[in-house]
């Protein structure tokens, strides 16, 4: 009897820590899912370098750690979506200026419209929850 | 005190100090390792450096500062670990599969796969990398555990030990990859063409901050990009041989080491050889387990190197392995040499015992008969244990002796009338007394017949005085004048016979003939060919039963003629111009000089007319 409900309730513990971790990785999933619209909506107007869209980024705790953003920024800019040009700086290294070109504009807006959508949708199916 | 080192982060200088440098360049390398598939890795980890850069730049008060493992740390910690810039990877599924395969396809990595694990999950890792079914790499295993006497297992351990297992998503799918095939070689040599060539162009446009570029410098990178590239692939040639002989090596030796093992621990009887030859009493297990560690562990390492030559992710042993490793080789090594010292020690005296016997008077006029007689013969082939030269028998009372076969007989010139026999038994050991004692328990036995004597080509001696180098020299003395005969009966063991003799003779040439003792004590032949010396067609010196012929001829055209035979002597000299002829005629009866010197001839002739 006793070894029985051992065995249980070391089941059960597996299958929440099985769950917790899902969670995690969902989390992480959902918010990099977004990462690049938001890389994208940031440089919408302004040109910014490496640090100024982490910063923002990390205020909306879009971001953990930082060397996330690296591979990002680099696929991003091989897909033409962005480009970048050098400037000096005052203090420290010389920057990498990012600006969204015309076809990231327009993936841009396609996003904003994707967005949208989505956000309705979703609140649509959980206030109904 | 610290020693700092200077180095150039994204074209700014920094002060480091060696610790926090050391877990940099790890850090980087770390990181560079995980983009090595991905396009444009050089310009990400650039991008990263210079991040890098910038948040030392503002962790620092002033330049003098020195960059320190807490600032490192905390940088690490803003910019993650290597895993976290990885992860990326799997979330992007839905880019354009075209794009996608062209260019980041995964390079295969050996894994152990622990969600589809039965022992350690080296079989499914192994059949992954492969690219078969885990089943048929378990059947293997099985099968290789059972035929090499579980030399297969201590393999199975080694992998367990050296493959790490897949962990993070990505290594997951590194473990799985591409299937290595033929034309995915195929496009891999491509690549690595494709990657040289694609460093050439970006040189010309990357023009990456302040960076300078010179012309010489890009293209001695790509030569040496392109020699690398075909020393990668050697080197993949390279570990798989040394996988092969160093896995090869370990399993043959740990099956030796077991079947010796096992073999002193049933003690199959008879055969316990080893027992006879081991004359310090160590025990066969110690000497086979430090013979398999000494031999084994280079053998490891040069597998661990091939392994480590074929996959680039392999877990490092860690410096205590490889140091006790190391350590442990080093004591087998010594521990050998010890037993070896020792046993040879046990034989490092050597002592003889002597016996004389007086046989017969042999006449002049019969031959006496020298026969050998085989072990196989002397006990018609009764049941026995045999192995290389060292028979085990039972003597006549029934006690277990072994049968060796280290005799040698000596013909020599007697004294007197009288044949006789001398018998030295020699035998090393650790002392002198002890190797007298042991030479005394040879046991060699002979028999006289009429004008016949029956050598034993063989000694006996009990099992407990082990393998100590017994000899038996057999002196015989004879008379001068006496004739002998050799025996020639199958198994002749005829090396074993030593004797001067005019012919230079040696052992296995002496039976066909008949000798007979001179009084110089050289055996003189009787009934032996005639020697012929020839030097060659033109020239030749031919001594036989027709008697002497000597004729040499040198280029110039000087010779000398001599025939000297039943006929009489015909000596025959020519010099250019100059010759002399003697003839010594013996139907004839005259003797005959003829001399030339250039125009001048001389003739003489001597007869009884």
């Amino acid at each position: 009897m006793q070894t029985i409900t051992k065995s249980t309730t070391k089941k059960v513990r597996h299958k929440k820590q099985k769950e917790v971790m899902n969670v995690e990785n969902t989390k992480a999933q959902m918010r990099k899912g977004v990462l690049e619209y938001c890389i994208l909506s940031i440089l919408n107007g302004h040109d910014k370098y490496a640090s100024q869209i982490l910063s923002t980024l990390k205020d909306a705790k879009m971001l953990v750690v930082e060397g996330t953003i690296y591979p990002l920024l680099t696929r991003l800019k091989n897909a033409g979506l962005l480009n970048y040009r050098w400037e000096e700086s005052t203090s420290g290294p010389p920057r990498k200026y990012y600006t969204l070109t015309e076809t990231g504009k327009l993936f841009l807006k396609e996003l904003d419209t994707t967005w949208d959508e989505l956000r309705n949708a979703t609140n649509l199916v959980t206030k109904n929850k | 005190m610290n020693k700092t080192v200077n180095i150039n982060l994204a074209n700014v200088l920094f002060h480091i100090d060696e610790g926090a440098y050391n877990k940099m360049r790890l850090y980087l390398e770390s990181i560079k390792r995980s983009f090595a598939n991905t396009p444009g890795s050089d310009e990400i980890l650039a991008d990263i450096e210079a991040r890098i850069a910038e948040l030392f730049h503002e962790k620092l008060a002033n330049e003098r500062q020195v960059i320190t493992q807490k600032e490192v740390d905390e940088v690490i910690t803003i910019m993650g670990q290597p895993e976290d810039y990885m992860v990326d990877e799997d979330i992007f599924e839905d880019e354009p599969r075209a794009a996608r395969n062209e260019e980041t396809r995964r390079v295969k990595r050996l894994y152990r796969d622990t969600e589809l694990k039965y022992v350690a999950g080296v079989s499914s890792g192994l059949a992954h990398y492969v690219g078969v079914d885990p089943i048929w790499v378990r059947i293997l295993w099985i099968i290789l555990t059972i035929g090499s006497g579980g030399g297969f297992i201590l393999l199975y351990g080694l992998l367990w030990i050296l493959i790490p297992e897949a962990t993070t998503t990505s290594q997951k799918l590194d473990m799985r990859g591409e299937d290595i095939n033929i034309s995915n070689i195929e496009r891999k040599v491509k690549e690595g063409f494709d990657g040289v060539a694609e460093k050439v162009k970006n040189v010309d446009y990357s023009e990456v901050g302040n960076k300078v570029k010179n012309g010489g410098k890009t293209f001695f990178d790509t030569i040496g990009d392109i020699i690398m590239f075909f020393f990668k692939v050697f080197g993949k040639f390279i570990g798989i041989i040394l996988i092969i002989a160093g896995a090869a090596a370990i399993i043959g030796m740990f099956v030796g080491m077991l079947t010796v093992g096992l073999l002193d621990v049933i003690r199959v009887p008879g055969i316990d050889f080893y027992a006879m030859v081991n004359a310090t009493n160590t025990p066969v297990w110690l000497v086979s387990t430090f013979a398999f560690f000494a031999l084994g562990i280079p053998f490891f390492f040069l597998l661990y190197l091939g392994l480590k030559i074929l996959v680039t992710n392999l877990k490092s042993i860690g410096n205590i392995a490889k140091f006790s490793l190391l350590g442990l080789w080093l004591i087998s090594i010594i521990m050998l040499t010890i037993f070896g010292i020792r046993q040879a020690a046990a034989r490092a005296y050597s002592d003889s015992f002597e016996i004389k016997k007086e046989l017969f008077v042999p006449s002049p006029e019969m031959p006496v008969n020298i026969n050998l007689v085989s072990h196989k013969k002397r006990t018609n082939g009764r049941r026995r244990v045999q192995m290389d030269g060292l028979i085990i028998d039972r003597d006549s009372e029934g006690k277990e002796v072994m049968v060796l076969d280290d005799v040698d007989i000596f013909l020599e010139k007697s004294e007197d009338s009288l044949l006789r026999i001398e018998i030295i038994k020699e035998a090393d050991g650790p002392s002198f007394d002890k190797a007298l004692a042991t030479a005394e328990n040879i046991v060699y036995t002979y028999e006289v017949g009429e004008n016949e004597i029956f050598l034993n080509d063989f000694l006996t001696t009990a099992r407990k005085n082990k393998v100590m180098n017994q000899e038996i020299r057999v002196n015989l003395f004879i008379p001068a004048g006496t004739i002998l005969k050799l025996s020639n009966e199958e198994n002749y063991r005829c090396w074993r016979f030593h004797f001067d003799n005019d012919r230079n003779l040696g052992g296995c040439d002496l039976k066909d003939y008949i000798w007979k003792m001179g009084f110089d004590g050289e055996l003189k032949c009787q009934e032996c060919p005639e020697e012929e010396v020839e030097v060659d067609t033109d020239n030749r010196i031919r001594i036989n039963a027709d008697g002497i012929d000597i004729n040499i001829n040198d280029e110039d055209g000087e010779s000398f003629k001599m025939k000297i035979n039943e006929d009489g002597v015909r000596i025959k000299a020519k010099d250019e111009e100059e010759g002399v002829d003697i003839n010594i005629d013996n139907e004839g009866n005259k003797i005959q000089i003829n001399a030339k010197d250039g125009d001048t001839t001389m003739k003489k002739t001597i007869s009884k007319d």
